[in-house]
Protein backbone atom coordinates (compact mmCIF):
# COMPACT_ATOMS: atom_id res chain seq x y z
CA UNK A 1 0.00 0.00 0.00
CA UNK A 2 2.54 2.33 1.20
CA UNK A 3 4.60 1.69 -2.27
CA UNK A 4 1.12 1.89 -4.41
CA UNK A 5 0.67 5.21 -3.37
CA UNK A 6 4.09 6.77 -2.28
CA UNK A 7 2.27 10.60 -2.67
CA UNK A 8 0.44 9.19 0.24
CA UNK A 9 3.18 8.58 1.94
CA UNK A 10 4.23 12.26 2.89
CA UNK A 11 1.12 13.32 2.96
CA UNK A 12 0.49 11.29 5.76
CA UNK A 13 3.88 12.00 7.55
CA UNK A 14 2.55 15.64 7.06
CA UNK A 15 -0.39 15.70 8.22
CA UNK A 16 0.99 13.48 11.70
CA UNK A 17 2.84 16.95 12.15
CA UNK A 18 0.45 19.29 11.43
CA UNK A 19 -1.32 17.66 14.13
CA UNK A 20 1.04 17.73 16.69
CA UNK A 21 1.59 21.23 16.15
CA UNK A 22 -2.22 22.24 16.12
CA UNK A 23 -2.44 19.80 19.57
CA UNK A 24 0.65 21.54 21.34
CA UNK A 25 -0.71 25.24 20.46
CA UNK A 26 -4.28 23.99 22.09
CA UNK A 27 -2.43 22.10 25.09
CA UNK A 28 0.03 25.38 25.40
CA UNK A 29 -3.52 27.34 26.02
CA UNK A 30 -4.99 24.41 28.59
CA UNK A 31 -1.45 23.92 30.50
CA UNK A 32 -0.85 27.64 31.12
CA UNK A 33 -4.39 28.14 32.58
CA UNK A 34 -3.45 24.98 34.94
CA UNK A 35 -0.15 25.05 35.57
CA UNK A 36 -0.89 29.27 36.84
CA UNK A 37 -3.58 27.45 39.03
CA UNK A 38 -1.30 25.02 40.05
CA UNK A 39 1.39 27.19 41.38
CA UNK A 40 -1.03 29.26 42.89
CA UNK A 41 -2.76 26.36 45.00
CA UNK A 42 1.31 25.31 46.04
CA UNK A 43 2.31 28.59 46.82
CA UNK A 44 -0.24 29.39 49.02
CA UNK A 45 0.18 25.70 50.97
CA UNK A 46 -2.95 24.81 50.03
CA UNK A 47 -2.52 21.65 48.34
CA UNK A 48 -0.16 20.93 50.41
CA UNK A 49 -2.60 20.55 53.22
CA UNK A 50 -5.16 18.69 50.62
CA UNK A 51 -2.86 16.08 49.95
CA UNK A 52 -1.86 15.59 53.45
CA UNK A 53 -5.05 13.83 53.87
CA UNK A 54 -4.62 11.88 51.08
CA UNK A 55 -1.04 11.12 51.89
CA UNK A 56 -0.81 7.61 53.68
CA UNK A 57 -2.96 6.21 51.10
CA UNK A 58 -0.95 7.54 47.97
CA UNK A 59 2.12 6.31 49.16
CA UNK A 60 0.93 2.33 49.97
CA UNK A 61 -0.88 3.09 46.43
CA UNK A 62 2.84 4.23 44.45
CA UNK A 63 4.91 2.61 47.08
CA UNK A 64 7.08 5.64 47.12
CA UNK A 65 8.54 8.33 49.53
CA UNK A 66 8.75 10.86 47.66
CA UNK A 67 6.19 13.75 49.24
CA UNK A 68 6.10 16.01 46.29
CA UNK A 69 6.15 13.41 43.69
CA UNK A 70 2.76 11.75 45.78
CA UNK A 71 1.53 15.30 45.95
CA UNK A 72 1.31 15.85 42.15
CA UNK A 73 0.19 12.25 41.49
CA UNK A 74 -2.98 12.40 44.19
CA UNK A 75 -3.44 15.79 42.61
CA UNK A 76 -3.40 14.34 39.37
CA UNK A 77 -5.61 11.73 40.54
CA UNK A 78 -8.24 14.17 41.47
CA UNK A 79 -8.25 15.91 38.68
CA UNK A 80 -8.62 13.20 36.92
CA UNK A 81 -11.94 11.58 38.90
CA UNK A 82 -13.42 15.10 38.48
CA UNK A 83 -13.16 15.06 34.48
CA UNK A 84 -11.43 18.49 34.87
CA UNK A 85 -10.21 19.12 30.81
CA UNK A 86 -6.54 19.19 30.07
CA UNK A 87 -5.87 19.45 34.66
CA UNK A 88 -4.29 15.45 35.04
CA UNK A 89 -1.58 15.89 31.94
CA UNK A 90 0.59 18.47 33.71
CA UNK A 91 0.28 17.34 37.03
CA UNK A 92 0.86 13.79 35.91
CA UNK A 93 3.69 14.51 33.38
CA UNK A 94 5.93 16.03 36.61
CA UNK A 95 4.65 13.34 38.84
CA UNK A 96 6.27 10.62 36.35
CA UNK A 97 9.24 12.58 35.68
CA UNK A 98 10.23 12.57 39.40
CA UNK A 99 9.35 8.87 39.45
CA UNK A 100 11.07 7.86 36.79
CA UNK A 101 14.20 10.42 37.57
CA UNK A 102 14.58 8.30 41.07
CA UNK A 103 14.27 4.77 39.17
CA UNK A 104 10.43 4.37 41.17
CA UNK A 105 9.25 2.23 37.96
CA UNK A 106 6.53 1.11 39.74
CA UNK A 107 5.03 4.21 40.87
CA UNK A 108 5.13 5.45 37.22
CA UNK A 109 3.77 2.32 36.15
CA UNK A 110 0.77 2.32 38.30
CA UNK A 111 0.13 6.12 37.81
CA UNK A 112 0.68 5.95 33.84
CA UNK A 113 -2.06 2.66 33.97
CA UNK A 114 -4.40 4.69 36.49
CA UNK A 115 -4.56 7.50 34.23
CA UNK A 116 -4.46 5.22 30.63
CA UNK A 117 -7.77 3.36 32.16
CA UNK A 118 -9.53 6.69 32.50
CA UNK A 119 -11.06 7.07 36.29
CA UNK A 120 -13.36 9.74 35.45
CA UNK A 121 -16.35 9.98 37.35
CA UNK A 122 -19.15 11.61 34.53
CA UNK A 123 -18.17 11.44 30.72
CA UNK A 124 -19.20 15.33 30.08
CA UNK A 125 -18.08 14.80 26.98
CA UNK A 126 -20.04 11.75 25.48
CA UNK A 127 -23.05 13.16 27.23
CA UNK A 128 -22.77 16.58 25.71
CA UNK A 129 -22.29 14.82 22.18
CA UNK A 130 -25.27 12.51 22.55
CA UNK A 131 -27.55 15.65 23.61
CA UNK A 132 -26.32 17.33 20.30
CA UNK A 133 -27.68 14.02 18.33
CA UNK A 134 -31.39 14.42 19.99
CA UNK A 135 -30.54 11.88 22.78
CA UNK A 136 -33.71 11.26 25.39
CA UNK A 137 -31.63 9.96 27.66
CA UNK A 138 -28.63 10.98 27.12
CA UNK A 139 -27.19 10.51 30.56
CA UNK A 140 -28.19 6.68 30.96
CA UNK A 141 -24.83 5.36 29.98
CA UNK A 142 -23.64 6.74 33.24
CA UNK A 143 -23.79 3.77 34.84
CA UNK A 144 -22.60 1.43 32.33
CA UNK A 145 -19.23 3.70 31.63
CA UNK A 146 -18.72 4.10 35.46
CA UNK A 147 -18.96 0.37 36.25
CA UNK A 148 -17.01 -0.10 33.16
CA UNK A 149 -13.91 1.98 34.07
CA UNK A 150 -13.92 0.98 37.55
CA UNK A 151 -13.44 -2.36 36.28
CA UNK A 152 -10.56 -1.56 33.72
CA UNK A 153 -9.20 0.93 36.69
CA UNK A 154 -9.24 -2.07 39.23
CA UNK A 155 -7.61 -5.12 36.41
CA UNK A 156 -4.72 -2.28 35.79
CA UNK A 157 -3.64 -1.48 39.17
CA UNK A 158 -3.97 -5.02 40.22
CA UNK A 159 -1.93 -6.14 37.04
CA UNK A 160 0.92 -3.59 37.81
CA UNK A 161 0.57 -4.78 41.35
CA UNK A 162 1.41 -8.31 40.54
CA UNK A 163 3.89 -8.18 37.48
CA UNK A 164 6.04 -5.59 39.68
CA UNK A 165 9.88 -6.81 40.35
CA UNK A 166 10.08 -7.30 44.01
CA UNK A 167 13.07 -5.52 45.70
CA UNK A 168 15.69 -6.99 47.85
CA UNK B 1 -24.96 18.85 34.92
CA UNK B 2 -25.78 22.58 35.64
CA UNK B 3 -24.18 21.79 39.17
CA UNK B 4 -21.47 19.65 37.55
CA UNK B 5 -20.19 22.05 35.24
CA UNK B 6 -19.85 24.97 38.32
CA UNK B 7 -17.26 22.91 40.03
CA UNK B 8 -14.62 24.75 37.62
CA UNK B 9 -15.64 28.34 38.39
CA UNK B 10 -15.80 27.40 42.01
CA UNK B 11 -12.18 25.92 42.11
CA UNK B 12 -11.08 28.76 40.88
CA UNK B 13 -12.59 31.29 43.20
CA UNK B 14 -12.41 29.26 46.31
CA UNK B 15 -8.42 29.14 45.30
CA UNK B 16 -7.79 32.76 44.66
CA UNK B 17 -10.01 33.50 47.57
CA UNK B 18 -7.59 31.39 49.95
CA UNK B 19 -4.44 32.86 48.26
CA UNK B 20 -5.51 36.54 48.64
CA UNK B 21 -6.21 35.34 52.51
CA UNK B 22 -2.55 33.89 52.70
CA UNK B 23 -1.37 37.28 50.88
CA UNK B 24 0.03 35.67 47.97
CA UNK B 25 0.96 37.44 45.21
CA UNK B 26 -1.61 36.22 42.76
CA UNK B 27 -1.01 37.35 39.47
CA UNK B 28 2.93 37.25 39.46
CA UNK B 29 2.47 34.11 40.99
CA UNK B 30 -0.08 32.46 38.59
CA UNK B 31 2.27 33.81 36.07
CA UNK B 32 4.92 32.00 37.14
CA UNK B 33 3.26 29.35 36.68
CA UNK B 34 2.29 29.68 33.36
CA UNK B 35 5.45 29.60 32.38
CA UNK B 36 6.19 26.28 33.19
CA UNK B 37 4.13 25.64 30.34
CA UNK B 38 6.72 26.47 27.46
CA UNK B 39 9.61 24.32 28.43
CA UNK B 40 6.90 21.00 29.33
CA UNK B 41 5.89 21.58 25.74
CA UNK B 42 9.24 21.94 24.25
CA UNK B 43 10.03 18.72 26.11
CA UNK B 44 6.82 17.09 24.74
CA UNK B 45 6.34 17.96 20.97
CA UNK B 46 9.12 16.02 19.67
CA UNK B 47 7.56 12.93 21.32
CA UNK B 48 3.59 14.06 20.34
CA UNK B 49 5.15 14.81 16.63
CA UNK B 50 6.50 11.50 16.23
CA UNK B 51 3.19 9.30 17.86
CA UNK B 52 1.05 11.47 15.61
CA UNK B 53 2.93 10.89 11.77
CA UNK B 54 2.86 6.95 13.02
CA UNK B 55 -0.68 7.31 13.54
CA UNK B 56 -1.27 9.00 10.43
CA UNK B 57 0.87 6.40 8.66
CA UNK B 58 -0.94 3.28 10.18
CA UNK B 59 -3.95 4.68 9.34
CA UNK B 60 -2.83 5.98 5.62
CA UNK B 61 -1.79 2.62 4.73
CA UNK B 62 -4.67 0.59 5.31
CA UNK B 63 -3.05 -1.34 7.95
CA UNK B 64 -5.94 -0.17 10.60
CA UNK B 65 -8.65 -0.88 8.31
CA UNK B 66 -7.04 -4.31 7.74
CA UNK B 67 -6.31 -5.36 11.31
CA UNK B 68 -10.14 -3.96 12.09
CA UNK B 69 -11.50 -6.79 9.22
CA UNK B 70 -8.77 -9.33 10.46
CA UNK B 71 -10.21 -9.21 14.36
CA UNK B 72 -14.14 -7.96 13.87
CA UNK B 73 -14.99 -12.15 14.05
CA UNK B 74 -12.76 -12.19 16.87
CA UNK B 75 -15.00 -8.75 18.42
CA UNK B 76 -17.98 -10.09 17.55
CA UNK B 77 -17.38 -13.37 19.77
CA UNK B 78 -17.04 -11.53 22.50
CA UNK B 79 -20.50 -9.89 21.80
CA UNK B 80 -18.66 -6.34 20.97
CA UNK B 81 -20.66 -5.40 17.41
CA UNK B 82 -18.33 -4.92 14.66
CA UNK B 83 -19.05 -1.10 14.25
CA UNK B 84 -17.74 -0.23 17.75
CA UNK B 85 -14.25 -2.33 16.76
CA UNK B 86 -12.61 0.76 14.99
CA UNK B 87 -14.02 3.23 17.84
CA UNK B 88 -12.31 0.52 20.04
CA UNK B 89 -8.85 0.10 18.12
CA UNK B 90 -8.56 3.91 17.40
CA UNK B 91 -8.94 5.50 20.81
CA UNK B 92 -5.86 4.14 21.91
CA UNK B 93 -4.13 6.53 19.27
CA UNK B 94 -6.65 9.39 18.91
CA UNK B 95 -8.65 11.47 20.65
CA UNK B 96 -10.09 13.84 18.07
CA UNK B 97 -10.50 10.80 15.82
CA UNK B 98 -12.44 8.49 18.13
CA UNK B 99 -14.97 12.20 19.04
CA UNK B 100 -15.66 12.38 15.44
CA UNK B 101 -16.09 8.24 14.74
CA UNK B 102 -18.30 8.18 17.91
CA UNK B 103 -20.22 11.31 16.72
CA UNK B 104 -20.56 9.08 13.24
CA UNK B 105 -22.20 6.06 15.10
CA UNK B 106 -24.73 8.77 16.14
CA UNK B 107 -25.92 10.19 13.13
CA UNK B 108 -25.77 6.55 11.31
CA UNK B 109 -27.08 4.47 14.14
CA UNK B 110 -29.35 7.46 16.16
CA UNK B 111 -28.06 8.66 19.64
CA UNK B 112 -30.21 6.38 21.87
CA UNK B 113 -29.96 2.79 19.94
CA UNK B 114 -27.58 -0.35 21.46
CA UNK B 115 -24.86 0.27 18.76
CA UNK B 116 -24.75 4.00 20.05
CA UNK B 117 -24.69 3.31 24.01
CA UNK B 118 -22.17 0.72 23.05
CA UNK B 119 -19.82 3.14 21.35
CA UNK B 120 -20.30 5.66 24.42
CA UNK B 121 -18.98 2.95 26.70
CA UNK B 122 -15.87 2.15 24.47
CA UNK B 123 -15.44 6.04 24.28
CA UNK B 124 -15.52 7.02 27.61
CA UNK B 125 -14.20 3.80 29.60
CA UNK B 126 -10.68 3.93 27.71
CA UNK B 127 -8.21 6.38 26.74
CA UNK B 128 -6.05 7.89 24.59
CA UNK B 129 -2.90 5.11 25.51
CA UNK B 130 -0.44 5.91 23.08
CA UNK B 131 -0.81 9.45 23.98
CA UNK B 132 -0.38 9.77 27.64
CA UNK B 133 2.13 7.47 27.15
CA UNK B 134 3.84 9.65 25.58
CA UNK B 135 3.38 12.39 27.15
CA UNK B 136 4.19 10.66 30.30
CA UNK B 137 7.37 8.90 29.27
CA UNK B 138 8.69 11.30 27.24
CA UNK B 139 12.83 11.70 27.36
CA UNK B 140 13.00 8.64 30.47
CA UNK B 141 14.80 5.88 29.63
CA UNK B 142 12.05 3.65 31.18
CA UNK B 143 10.33 0.47 29.56
CA UNK B 144 7.21 1.34 28.54
CA UNK B 145 6.13 -1.83 27.00
CA UNK B 146 4.18 -3.45 29.95
CA UNK B 147 2.14 -0.84 31.36
CA UNK B 148 1.22 0.24 27.87
CA UNK B 149 0.04 -3.80 27.03
CA UNK B 150 -1.78 -3.77 30.82
CA UNK B 151 -3.80 -0.04 30.11
CA UNK B 152 -4.69 -1.68 26.66
CA UNK B 153 -5.64 -4.88 28.08
CA UNK B 154 -7.00 -3.29 30.82
CA UNK B 155 -9.43 -0.75 28.71
CA UNK B 156 -10.21 -3.79 26.37
CA UNK B 157 -11.39 -5.93 28.98
CA UNK B 158 -13.81 -2.94 30.32
CA UNK B 159 -15.48 -2.56 26.66
CA UNK B 160 -16.19 -6.21 26.54
CA UNK B 161 -17.81 -5.55 30.21
CA UNK B 162 -19.56 -2.72 28.74
CA UNK B 163 -21.30 -3.73 25.67
CA UNK B 164 -22.46 -6.78 28.12
CA UNK B 165 -23.44 -4.71 30.67
CA UNK B 166 -25.39 -1.92 28.07
CA UNK B 167 -27.67 -5.35 27.00
CA UNK B 168 -29.44 -4.48 30.65
CA UNK B 169 -28.45 -1.13 32.09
Amino acid sequence: MLFLDPEGFLSALLSGGQKAATLTLSLLAVYSVWLGFFKVAERSKLSEKLSRAVFPAAKKLFRSNDREALMLASCNLSANFLGLPGAPTPLGKRAAERFCAAGENYAADMLFVLNATSLQLLPTTVIALRLSYGSGSSADIFLPTLLATLFSTLLGALLVFLTRKRRS
Amino acid sequence: MKLFSAIVPALFVALFIYALIKKIKLYDCFADGVKEAIPLLLSLFPYLAAMLMLSELFEASGLASALTDLLAPFFRALGIPPEISKLALLKPFSGSGSTALLSEIFASYGADSYIARCACVAYGSSETVFYISAVYFAGTKKKTAKPILIALFSNFAALVLGCFLCKFL
